[in-house]
Parts: C-alpha cells; sequence; structure tokens
C-alpha cells in the first residue's frame, strides 16, 4: 500500500519537525488518499486546507516523489474524513475533442492529448523562413498517410511547429469528424508509456496508439536517452507508417542531430520528408504582428510593427510577449499606440537584450564557435580561415547592435565602411548556397541572442 | 529589568494596497486587473534584482485570489505536477529543477487553453533564463515586467507606511538616519524598522537615531 506508506513517512517527519500542537491541528486532521497517481488531501476546512497548501505541501511532494515515477497530480477537498465534498476546482477542460474519439483510451497523465481549435492553417503566417514547412503540412492535412509519411519538422523554439502540427490535425478533423486524432508532446508520451509498463499496460497504450488515424507528436528530443520509449515509438511509428496513417513528428534539430536516439529510428524519421522552420525574417515578423494587432481593439500602425519586429528578433513568442506589453502600457497611460510609445514601453526588455548582444560579445562568441582567436578577426590576416568568421561577425554585428557601419568597420581593426558592406553581402549570397555557412549563421545569432 | 513583550504584535501580511508602487504603478495595475478578470492576459513573468518586491507582489496576488474565494498557492523550489488550483505563483523560477521544468510547461499550456492564472517572478529577463528553451520562450509570451526597486524617497515612504501600520511614529530624521546606514534593501530596511519597534517597546522609548544605532550595531561576540 503505497498510500499507507507514504503518508506514514510523512506523519513521521511532520510529527518529529513540529510542536505537538501544531502536529495535533494542522496533520492529524488530514486524510490522505492515492488514486492512481493522483493524491487528494482532505482537511476539515478551508483554513486548515489554506495553511496545509502554505506551509506543508511543499514536503509532502517531495516526499511523493521518492514513492511515485513521475510527480503526482495533487487534488484537495474539504469535508470529513469519510463524506468529502470536492473543493473548488479551475475550470479545465474546456475541449477535449481529440480524446473524446479516441478508444480505447489509456490513462494518460494530463488533458494533453487534445487539440487546440485556435491553432489553424488560416491563423498561421507564412514567409520564406517556413513556407515549405507551410506547403508540406497542407499537403498532409488533405490527403493524410499518402505523401510525406512521417513528416518531420524540426526548428528552434518559439517558431510555430507546435502550430503547424496542430493545425493539421484540426484541418483533418474539420474534413472527417471520426478521424482518430491524438496530439501529443513527447515528455507526455514518455510518461504514458512509463506508466504503461509500471501497471503492466503496455498492451492498452499500443492499441491505444496503433489505433490512431493521425498521430502528431511534439518536440521528439524528449524521448532521447530513453531506450524502451524510443523501441514502443518505433513500433508505433512503423505500425502507422505501414498502415498509411499519417504520422507527424517535430524537433528542435534535424534527425540524425539528435543525440541519445537510436539509429533505427533517426533513419525512419527521414523516410518520409523532413522540413525545417527558420527563425523568421523581418518581414514575417511585422505580418505576425500585424495580424495579431487586428484581433485587439487597438490599432497597431505598420511603422509600430517595424519598430518592435526590429528590436525583437529571437521568436515568435517573445515577440507576441512584446506586443501585449505595449498594448497594456498604451491602455494602462489611456495613450494610442506609436513608435514613441513603444520604445518607452519596451524600455526594459530592450535594455536587458543590449546588454547581452555587444560587439566584443559578437567578436568573442564568433571567435570560440571558429576556433579562432578575436586578435585575428581584427587583424589585417586575409586568409580564408580567418576572413570567413570575420565577415560573419561583422553581419551578426550589423543585425544585431545599432552601431553604424564606420563603427563596426572601426571595431573590426580599423576597416573601411564599405568593407563591412561587402562582407554583409557576401554572407547573404553565401546563406543561400552554403547550407552548413546558414546554419551556423542561425545558430550564432541565437548564441548571442540567448 | 528587562520588559518582555507579549507577542501580539499586528501581523503584517504582504498585500497590492501596502506594495509601495514607485514606478511599477503599470505592473500593480496589470495585477489587479488580471486578479478582477477584466484583463485578457493571465500569465505574468515578473523578473528584477533580489529585494525589488517579487516576492511581495506574489504573495499578495495570491492573497487576494484566496480572499476572493479562490484556490491559489505560492510555491518556490518545487512545483507539484497537474495541482487543481485556480491561480498558482512560482517564486524564483531558475531555481526549478528537471521535473519542476516540466511541470511548469504543462501548467503553462493548460492555463493558456483551459483558464486560470500563473504568475512567475525570476532574477532576469526571460531570454537570459537558464531554464529549457520551451519554458524560457513561453515565459516571455505572457505579460513581462521588471519589478523596479525603490528609489530612496519611495523607501523613505515605504518605512512611513511599515511603521504606521505597526503603530509606530517614525521621525523623519530617523528614516533618514536608516536611509544613509543601513543596506539599500528593502527587506533589510524593514527587519531594522521591526526590530527598532521591539526594542522601543521594550525600553518604554519613543524612536530615535541613538536607538536606531543600537539595534544596527552588530551583535557583540559571546
Amino acid at each position: 500500500m503505497p498510500d499507507k506508506a507514504l503518508w506514514d513517512s510523512c506523519l513521521t517527519f511532520f510529527r518529529d519537525s513540529l510542536p505537538p500542537q501544531q502536529f495535533n491541528s494542522w496533520i492529524k486532521p488530514l486524510a490522505f488518499e492515492i488514486d492512481g497517481d493522483q493524491i487528494t488531501l482532505t482537511a476539515p476546512n478551508s483554513f486548515t486546507m489554506k495553511l496545509v497548501q502554505e506551509r506543508f505541501l511543499p514536503e509532502i511532494v517531495k516526499r511523493a516523489q521518492s514513492f511515485f515515477p513521475g510527480t503526482p497530480s495533487f487534488e484537495f477537498r474539504i469535508g470529513k474524513k469519510s463524506s468529502v465534498v470536492p473543493a473548488q476546482k479551475p475550470r479545465t477542460n474546456a475541449s477535449n475533442t481529440a480524446r473524446q474519439e479516441a478508444p480505447p483510451a489509456p490513462k494518460t497523465s494530463k488533458s494533453h492529448n487534445k487539440l487546440n481549435p485556435q491553432l489553424s492553417f488560416e491563423n498561421f503566417v507564412t514567409g520564406k523562413a517556413n513556407q515549405l514547412a507551410h506547403s508540406a503540412a497542407i499537403q498532409v492535412a488533405e490527403a493524410p498517410g499518402t505523401n510525406y509519411n512521417p513528416l518531420f519538422i524540426y526548428g528552434g523554439v518559439g517558431l510555430g511547429k507546435t502550430h503547424l502540427i496542430q493545425a493539421i490535425g484540426n484541418h483533418v478533423r474539420q474534413e472527417n469528424n471520426h478521424a482518430k486524432i491524438c496530439y501529443v508532446h513527447a515528455t507526455n508520451y514518455v510518461s504514458d508509456v512509463v506508466r504503461a509498463f509500471q501497471s503492466k499496460k503496455i498492451d492498452e497504450i499500443k492499441q491505444f496508439y496503433n489505433s490512431l488515424d493521425l498521430l502528431l507528436i511534439d518536440d521528439i528530443q524528449f524521448i532521447a536517452d530513453k531506450p524502451a520509449t524510443q523501441q514502443e515509438f518505433f513500433y508505433t511509428l512503423n505500425s502507422l507508417t505501414d498502415g498509411h496513417k499519417q504520422v507527424v513528428i517535430t524537433c528542435d534539430t534535424f534527425p540524425k542531430e539528435i543525440s541519445g536516439m537510436t539509429p533505427r529510428l533517426t533513419s525512419r524519421f527521414s523516410w518520409g520528408l523532413t522540413v525545417a522552420i527558420e527563425p523568421p525574417e523581418l518581414e514575417m515578423r511585422v505580418a505576425i504582428l500585424l495580424l495579431k494587432a487586428s484581433q485587439s481593439s487597438n490599432p497597431v500602425t505598420e511603422d509600430v510593427a517595424f519598430f518592435i519586429a526590429k528590436h525583437v528578433r529571437s521568436n515568435i513568442r517573445e515577440l507576441e510577449g512584446a506586443l501585449k506589453r505595449v498594448d497594456a502600457y498604451s491602455r494602462f497611460h489611456k495613450r494610442p499606440i506609436t513608435v514613441e510609445l513603444a520604445k518607452e514601453a519596451l524600455r526594459d526588455l530592450l535594455a536587458s537584450q543590449n546588454k547581452q548582444v555587444s560587439i566584443e560579445n559578437i567578436q568573442k562568441t564568433v571567435a570560440d564557435f571558429y576556433r579562432v582567436k578575436v586578435g585575428d578577426l581584427l587583424s589585417k590576416k586575409r586568409t580564408r580561415l580567418i576572413a570567413r568568421p570575420r565577415q560573419i561577425a561583422m553581419c551578426l554585428a550589423r543585425e544585431l547592435t545599432q552601431l553604424s557601419l564606420p563603427e563596426i568597420g572601426a571595431a573590426f581593426g580599423d576597416r573601411d565602411h564599405t568593407t563591412v558592406m561587402y562582407a554583409c553581402k557576401a554572407v547573404e549570397n553565401l546563406r543561400t548556397i552554403d547550407s552548413a555557412l546558414n546554419a551556423d549563421f542561425i545558430l550564432l545569432n541565437q548564441i548571442l541572442q540567448n | 529589568m528587562t520588559q518582555l513583550l507579549l507577542n501580539i504584535a499586528p501581523e503584517w501580511a504582504p498585500t497590492l494596497d501596502n506594495f509601495v508602487a514607485g514606478r511599477n504603478a503599470e505592473l500593480l495595475s496589470a495585477l489587479r486587473h488580471a486578479l478582477a478578470g477584466t484583463a485578457g492576459e493571465r500569465c505574468f513573468y515578473l523578473w528584477g534584482e533580489a529585494g525589488s518586491g517579487k516576492s511581495h507582489l506574489l504573495q499578495a496576488a495570491v492573497g487576494q485570489a484566496r480572499a476572493r474565494g479562490r484556490q491559489a498557492i505560492c510555491l518556490c523550489g518545487a512545483l507539484p505536477e497537474a495541482v487543481l488550483l485556480e491561480m498558482i505563483a512560482v517564486d524564483d523560477v531558475e531555481t526549478l529543477d528537471e521535473a519542476g521544468q516540466a511541470a511548469l510547461f504543462d501548467l503553462y499550456n493548460r492555463v493558456r487553453e483551459s483558464g486560470g492564472m500563473l504568475l512567475v517572478s525570476g532574477a532576469v529577463a526571460p531570454a537570459h533564463l537558464k531554464l529549457r528553451d520551451d519554458v524560457r520562450t513561453r515565459l516571455g509570451w505572457g505579460l513581462v515586467y521588471q519589478v523596479h526597486g525603490l528609489n530612496d524617497g519611495e523607501k523613505a515612504r515605504a518605512l512611513e507606511s511599515h511603521a504606521r501600520a505597526r503603530g509606530l511614529a517614525l521621525p523623519h530624521e530617523v528614516a533618514q538616519y536608516l536611509l544613509r546606514h543601513g543596506r539599500r534593501d528593502l527587506p533589510a530596511l524593514l527587519a531594522i524598522l521591526d526590530a527598532l519597534d521591539a526594542r522601543c517597546l521594550r525600553l518604554k522609548r519613543a524612536p530615535s537615531v541613538p536607538l536606531l544605532k543600537e539595534v544596527m550595531q552588530p551583535p557583540e561576540p559571546v
């Protein structure tokens, strides 16, 4: 009986660490039950409940973690030990369409196997950075299981991978209401498999995943270094693709680059189509902002969108966060949104960014990346081994700092501003023909922007 | 003979009303709107230096949510998976371990999709947090505010208001001395003020600079 052992250990701990009066008042009246991975704590009144949550819950959680493989979920109730009345619960599970359609439903850990109806193709902004992934996703959504199976979408965080695969799910559901669709984040998939192994219900979970028409699995890199889960996923992937059922996978990197993943799985990932989503370019960031702003009652002009997009470059979530901040600032001060106001609203954010991206920081990061010395970057040497990193560093300095071209030139061993212009142009051209250099550039950009 | 004090000092709890706003008026207003349910955004990330008032705001918001009859909790250092509460505040997010970060990731997604309110605090802006990338970028997705510490004038006002709440009349020169000679973070200043109050009661004397100096003396080695 794990519940008895766990609660006994909590009781012993609190009895030893608390004065008897406190123990008798707060801990003793609690009722403790375990149902699967859910722990229910029942207190006689809301005051005791509040106090227990504030003062004793972290210790109970800590102890519970050593009894459960994952972290159990907690529910708090108020009432007598025998007849309990559920305490007020938050609003949850507004729509659980995907799970309702998916028999035989195994006991999955949370309400995660569901589609968010707000993530559709209609509100997905496309640009050069995600064009290919977008058209592949549309093709897959229109004819699941026929082309590109599995569809493997990779790219950095906050670039719209989840939006895209959820849009596939929503489109398929729209076309065929009876389709069995499951969206699952890889960490939840791992917990489901672990839980199934523990409760000896692995067949149930197999049956569930193999019965799907469309499996959308997000952030597959989280099953790295988990061989048993990888094996399960390998079988599921084979079974679904063999049965012409569609599988869509997202990942933060190219299949071959995922470390801790069995080669037979990474090679399967590449069987269908592998497409990248790159960080959005300026025009796309502006388009995203204008689309988001059009859904609000507080209008945003193009020049404001350009200002925000120029300064928030790393990912779409932070871009949306910045827009929200500008909107909140404008409402609080009861002033319309202008570039001036956006500057004021984002002052803290921009100041924290600028701290990071100094030209010295760029030179150091690029030099470390290519294993050359910063001194070489600033020297007159013109061998390709030195010149290429120098050009990349100059191009990054133009993108990431507000320095003028003559200032950038001066910071690189007193070079002329035309040299900087040439370097930027050369890097831009090289990025279109040399994919390795393009990947290096994107990576450096992300490192510098944290 | 030393006067012993009865432990009946009024219990001080952080609230949004006793937070001296300083340059954080917009943040305070945003939190009030979110708690009243009159704002669209339900996920907040507050960052700033230690002592700037992040924990005060988190606890105050949780207190207010509870006063409105909601289930709310403020956690630090650990985050249980799938806590069924309407409002969760996570203080010092950078102290979360791998399991805590995974729980925060799920919690964030759940709050965005289904409702509730999430308030997270950390020492640095979201982009500089040393957390899982998908957690870090999510924290930057909601409303992000830097909590600005108070300047000296605002600190003096905060000290006076804290003293008033304890029924202590703080002379201006005592407040000024404390600001000039004490540590510069508000929690430390408030702790000295509490010690001064206790000493005044014990000695039955009004607060004064000499008494404050005694309180601020480092304890003599035993």
